[in-house]
């Protein structure tokens, strides 16, 4: 569904992503980890359009995103979350998935909204100012549910688990098996914990450095020494 | 609902029927309420580029100028119709901000001064351009508004009638846009583009659409303005004072609003008419200057919204 | 032919020395606080009718206003400065309004003070003609392309070489670093605005001695300072004097070969030309603006 061949973004001098290639299947969660500073939020504003690529081409189903603007290809299809959440200012929580679903998914379906605040548990606080009534558990909670509101076939999630305490955890990682089965969405996860992506993903991709030093099943990637090396290495330098 | 409807029932009673019939025969009382809602009318369009789409104009003036000077030579030299040549003279405004659009890919700063340089741009030409615009010396009888119903045209209540109208327009305007999805994404876009972006909102398109209906808002009522003082000249229609007071009204009566920045212009343009032109009678928008000072220092968030109790945030 | 072309290039050459003095201080600003001063124009043009207060007053030669000048501008832009600093929210946005109402405030008080009418020096000194082969200038225009070579230079030295100069600079290019390097920013910042007075006085008193000055004028000035700004790059001196040259060359050659009235125009065009399609500037990296 996704497919990136050989992406490469250069700032400057500073290589962020070399040569970058991967995939991600219809119905397929796929984890990916990686220092900080491996490009793994480079990765996704190149695939949501936020950053132009240097070279490479990015595929998502059958069309090739090249120069595509940001709000076209959250139409198509492309859903994402912001490490550092980033509600819509001034707008309430229901406001918020208004506009997604407003402009991202092309029609306004109310039942749909309720629906979506309350698997992300925001059903009571969805007359709250987005902004700043929310806690970051509801914040983190809210990007998903923007994200889900564009109606997307990929979800690009950044972090939404980090900050949060183990039940919170346990809770989103609920929430994602249930939509993943529910809207059978395509999921490319960002996450530090190695022991949540192993027990989510079907296959992890890990990034050192800006390039793709493994990609394969978690159990197999889990075990491959460079892997270990650079992941510990680096969580450790 | 019905509150509402019928809140807009007595508007519109006093703005047709009693103000014309009890103040109708003072003519000057009737060139000051009518110059009061051009003013009014400028704010609001300014109001919803910048208040609805975030972006400070420093260039309406541009817009205004461009209105009044096209609407104007299109009946002086072609003998358009009033009606048709003030359309046009919208027109005329939004070709000005058409060429204006990559001012939108400017940031903050960057966006003002290139707004300001535009402004700029079009009093030069309108001044220089001879030919078409007789320069500095500017242009004279200018046709009038047309009659009114049994009011005669270019007569003050006639005016009144069509630029209420205008106002009214673009009263409605606003509140479509601002009630509309639209409206909701363009809030959003103030402080988080990029979180509207990635759920499907064309900022760019957005924005752009904010420009033109503001510039074409503008345009209309600049050229109502020449047809109502039947004369032009460049240091006026190009003046800045088209570009101050619609932002010390903004200020002044509070963003995200509509009655703030028209309340806000009705009473700064009285203000500056009846007292400091009197007290001063050359320089006297040193006043404008000073208000302008004043808010953004001690109430930045408006005036209005201090003196209210309700909270700012849905009153749209 | 020739000469024409060469007299208008020598005079727009001459012309970009004041220019790169009114550049200099809105950039120093700009550099500093990132912000925008939009009634620098206006402090300029202040210093200008002190000039001919001077002038038409004790009957000397408008020179002799430099240490009023120097007084009063600074005063003013120190003013502007401590207004500044009591914003809070919406900096950028704010600042920029704020320095908008302070034009017109300055705008009108000099309008208020001096009267509407156009004002030009009547010193003969002043006005002589110097000739050089086929080149001819006005003594002062020669007068004051030497004093803002002298006063560029001496820029270029506080800068690069004083403790002062340097902090400026460091406060510019990265704010937070400087700050633990142990710069106090708000130090820097009225330095910035005290430079860009003594860079004002100067340049108004410039502007008197060779061309002629009415209240309307303030706001031209502060968009050629700023198309020159966009045109340098930012706190580059030798990018600011080209781009000054660059403007005064381009004005003179419309004067020479369209009309004087259309010499506003170019820099205006010239200011949106660069925004639109120069991303960083002619001469360097002016930070994103896009």
């Amino acid at each position: 569904m996704l497919k990136l061949e050989d992406v490469s973004v250069r700032f400057g001098g500073l290589v962020a992503l070399n040569n970058v290639s991967l995939s991600v299947g219809t119905n397929e969660i796929v984890g990916l980890v990686g220092p900080n500073g491996a490009g793994k939020t480079t990765l996704f504003n190149v695939i949501s359009g936020l950053v132009k690529p240097t070279s490479g081409r990015i595929l998502f189903d059958t069309h090739d995103l090249g120069s595509m603007p940001v709000y076209r290809r959250a139409r198509l299809g492309i859903g994402r979350t912001f490490q550092i959440p980033q509600p819509m200012h001034e707008l309430t929580v229901r406001e918020n998935l208004v506009v997604a679903q407003r402009f991202g998914a092309g029609k306004l379906d109310s039942v749909k909204i309720d629906e979506i605040l309350e698997i992300t548990g925001l059903d009571d606080k969805s007359e709250r100012d987005a902004s700043s009534e929310l806690s970051l558990t509801e914040l983190k909670s809210l990007e998903v549910a923007k994200a889900l509101a564009t109606a997307p076939s990929l979800l690009l999630l950044d972090e939404v688990l980090a900050g949060l305490e183990s039940v919170g955890k346990r809770h989103f990682m609920t929430l994602l098996k249930s939509l993943h089965e529910r809207f059978s969405l395509g999921i490319l996860i960002i996450e530090h914990d190695l022991e949540t992506i192993a027990s989510l993903c079907h296959r992890v991709v890990v990034l050192n450095f800006g390039e793709v030093i493994a990609d394969g099943t978690p159990e197999n990637v889990f075990r491959d020494p460079e892997v270990i090396r650079s992941y510990t290495g680096a969580e450790h330098a | 609902m019905k509150v509402m409807l019928l809140r807009w029932a007595v508007v519109v009673l006093l703005a047709y029927f009693f103000v014309p019939w009890l103040f109708g025969a003072n003519a000057y009382l009737m060139s000051l309420i009518v110059a009061s809602l051009v003013i009014g009318g400028v704010a609001l369009a300014w109001a919803l580029l910048g208040n609805l789409g975030g972006m400070i104009s420093f260039g309406h003036s541009a817009f205004f100028g461009v209105g009044a000077y096209v609407s104007a030579l299109l009946a002086i030299n072609a003998d358009f119709p009033i009606w048709l040549a003030m359309v046009c003279g919208g027109i005329g405004a939004l070709l000005v901000s058409v060429l204006m659009l990559p001012t939108l890919r400017l940031k903050g700063p960057y966006f003002a001064i290139a707004i300001l340089a535009y402004a700029q741009i079009f009093r030069i030409i309108a001044t220089e351009w001879r030919s078409l615009t007789n320069g500095v010396a500017g242009l004279s009888s200018i046709p009038s508004l047309p009659a009114v119903l049994w009011w005669e045209s270019g007569s003050k209540i006639s005016s009144y009638l069509i630029v209420v109208t205008l106002v009214f327009a673009f009263i409605l305007v606003y509140r479509w846009v601002a009630n509309s999805h639209y409206g909701l994404a363009l809030r959003a876009m103030h402080e988080s583009e990029d979180a509207t972006r990635v759920v499907g909102v064309n900022s760019t398109l957005l924005k752009a659409a904010m420009l033109l209906l503001s510039a074409c808002m503008t345009g209309m009522i600049g050229a109502f303005n020449a047809h109502y003082i039947n004369f032009l000249e460049p240091d006026y229609a190009f003046g800045g004072v088209w570009i101050v007071i619609p932002i010390v009204a903004a200020i002044f009566g509070g963003y995200r609003t509509i009655w703030g920045p028209l309340v806000g212009a009705v009473v700064v343009y009285l203000v500056d008419q009846l007292l400091f032109k009197n007290i001063f009678p050359s320089g006297h928008q040193i006043i404008l200057g000073i208000i302008l000072v004043v808010m953004i220092l001690f109430s930045p968030g408006g005036l209005l919204p201090l003196l209210t109790v309700r909270t700012r945030k849905r009153t749209c | 032919m020739i000469e024409l072309v060469l007299q208008a290039l020598y005079s727009g050459f001459l012309q970009g020395g004041s220019y790169a003095l009114i550049a200099f201080g809105l950039a120093l600003v700009f550099g500093t606080l990132k912000i925008i001063n939009l009634a620098h124009g206006e402090l300029v043009l202040l210093s200008a009718y002190i000039a001919y207060t001077v002038e038409s007053r004790m009957d000397v030669n408008p020179v002799f206003a430099i240490p009023f000048a120097l007084v009063l501008v600074c005063l003013c832009s120190v003013l502007v400065y401590y207004l500044l600093s009591f914003i809070r929210k919406d900096r950028e946005l704010n600042s920029l309004i704020l320095t908008y109402g302070i034009a017109i405030v300055l705008t009108n008080a000099l309008l208020m003070i001096w009267s509407a009418d156009v004002r030009a020096t009547t010193s003969p000194w002043l006005q002589e003609a110097l000739v050089f082969g086929p080149l001819a200038s006005m003594r002062s225009e020669l007068i004051f392309f030497l004093v803002s070579l002298i006063l560029m230079g001496a820029l270029w030295w506080w800068l690069a070489r004083s403790w002062y100069g340097r902090a400026v600079r460091a406060v510019a290019s990265n704010r937070e670093a400087a700050k633990l390097m142990g710069i106090d920013p708000r130090l820097t910042e009225i330095l910035s605005f005290v430079v860009a007075g003594i860079l004002a006085s100067f340049a108004g008193v410039a502007l008197f001695s060779y061309g002629v000055i009415h209240p309307p004028l303030g706001e031209a000035l502060t968009l050629k300072a700023f198309t020159i700004t966009v045109l340098a790059g930012l706190g580059s001196i030798p990018g600011v004097m080209l781009g000054s040259i660059l403007l005064g060359l381009a004005e003179a050659l419309t004067v020479t070969f369209a009309s004087s009235a259309l010499q506003d125009l170019v820099g205006m065009i010239l200011l949106l030309i660069v925004l639109f399609v120069l991303p960083n500037g002619l001469f360097g990296v002016t930070g994103g603006r896009g």
